[in-house]
């Protein structure tokens, strides 16, 4: 049920809308000073490190692939020391052991 | 670079995005004119001063122009531009959040002397009386409320300018409501 309030609000809501600022003197020569304003943001240069963020992505796809490169390639040694001595030598030992050696 | 030189017809919207993706100034210069209107009346219902209109229509058509390239042709232009006037307008509500309840005495003093010399009833008394008001909501409040009651949006076009749901929309719009009637009434009786 609309209220007293409602409909003075209501009111008020109306002539805001019947009433708007006119602006056409403020938007005399606005398209100069915004593309002015425009030419200038395009003049100055960025300094490399407010452009080193943007770098972001790319370092860590790099610090990725070392870390995958390490792994992969140089895995870590064993804590255990006849694993250690053994490493890809397990033919060798196999057959030694065999042997009685 | 393709460039708009003088034709029998008009170009399209989409013509001159295109010339401006170019690098054509003149273009989006073009679009700019076409556009500016909607663009100054709604932040005429945001900003305190011409001052700050005018900073919120610069900030609009620069954030138009570095983001021309990510507009996607299926919808009207116009459409685009009011999204992005809709989020300046909120940045610049949430912007001075910290201020508002620095006004000079001086100031008051001056409204307080305005409104009990001037008639009641008269549209401008009417409509300071909804600016004063309006300037104590909370920026979303203020936002919703200003795009349903004053631009006459749907929920929808709200929805879509915001990013909100309707169903937000439609909460934010009844509490904001209340708040304002709240204050108008507290105006009103002081």
């Amino acid at each position: 049920m609309e209220t007293e309030s409602d409909k003075r609000l209501d009111r008020l809501f109306a002539a805001a809308r019947a009433g708007l600022t006119e602006s056409s003197a403020l938007e005399d020569h606005f398209e100069t000073r915004l593309m002015a304003r425009i030419r200038e943001r395009r003049s100055v240069q960025q300094p490399w490190y407010a452009l080193a963020w943007r770098m972001l992505p790319a370092y860590a796809g790099i610090v990725a692939i070392i870390v995958v490169c390490s792994i992969t390639f140089y895995p870590a040694r064993s804590a255990d020391m006849f694993a250690a001595l053994t490493g890809s030598q397990e033919d060798t030992v196999v057959i030694s052991y065999l042997a009685g050696e | 670079m393709i460039t708009l030189t003088t034709t029998d017809h008009e170009p399209t919207d989409e013509n001159l995005v295109i010339a401006a993706l170019a690098g054509d100034d003149g273009a989006f210069s073009r679009l700019v004119g076409r556009h500016k209107r909607r663009v100054f009346r709604m932040a005429g219902r945001f900003a305190r001063d011409s001052d700050e209109q005018e900073d919120i229509c610069q900030e609009v058509f620069i954030k138009v122009y570095e983001k021309l390239a990510s507009f996607r042709r299926d919808a009207p232009l116009e459409n685009w531009i009011s999204r992005i006037a809709v989020r300046c307008c909120y940045d610049a509500l949430r912007s001075r959040k910290h201020e508002k309840n620095h006004t000079p005495l001086d100031d008051v003093a001056y409204e307080l002397h305005d409104h009990a010399a001037d008639a009641r009833n008269s549209a401008i008394e009417m409509r300071d009386l909804l600016n004063r008001a309006l300037a104590r909501l909370k920026p979303d409040e203020r936002l919703v409320i200003t795009l349903q009651e004053l631009e006459e949006y749907s929920v929808r076009e709200i929805a879509a300018s915001t990013g909100w749901s309707e169903a937000n929309v439609k909460v934010r719009a009844h509490r904001a409501r209340e708040v304002l009637k709240r204050i108008v009434e507290e105006i009103n009786g002081n």
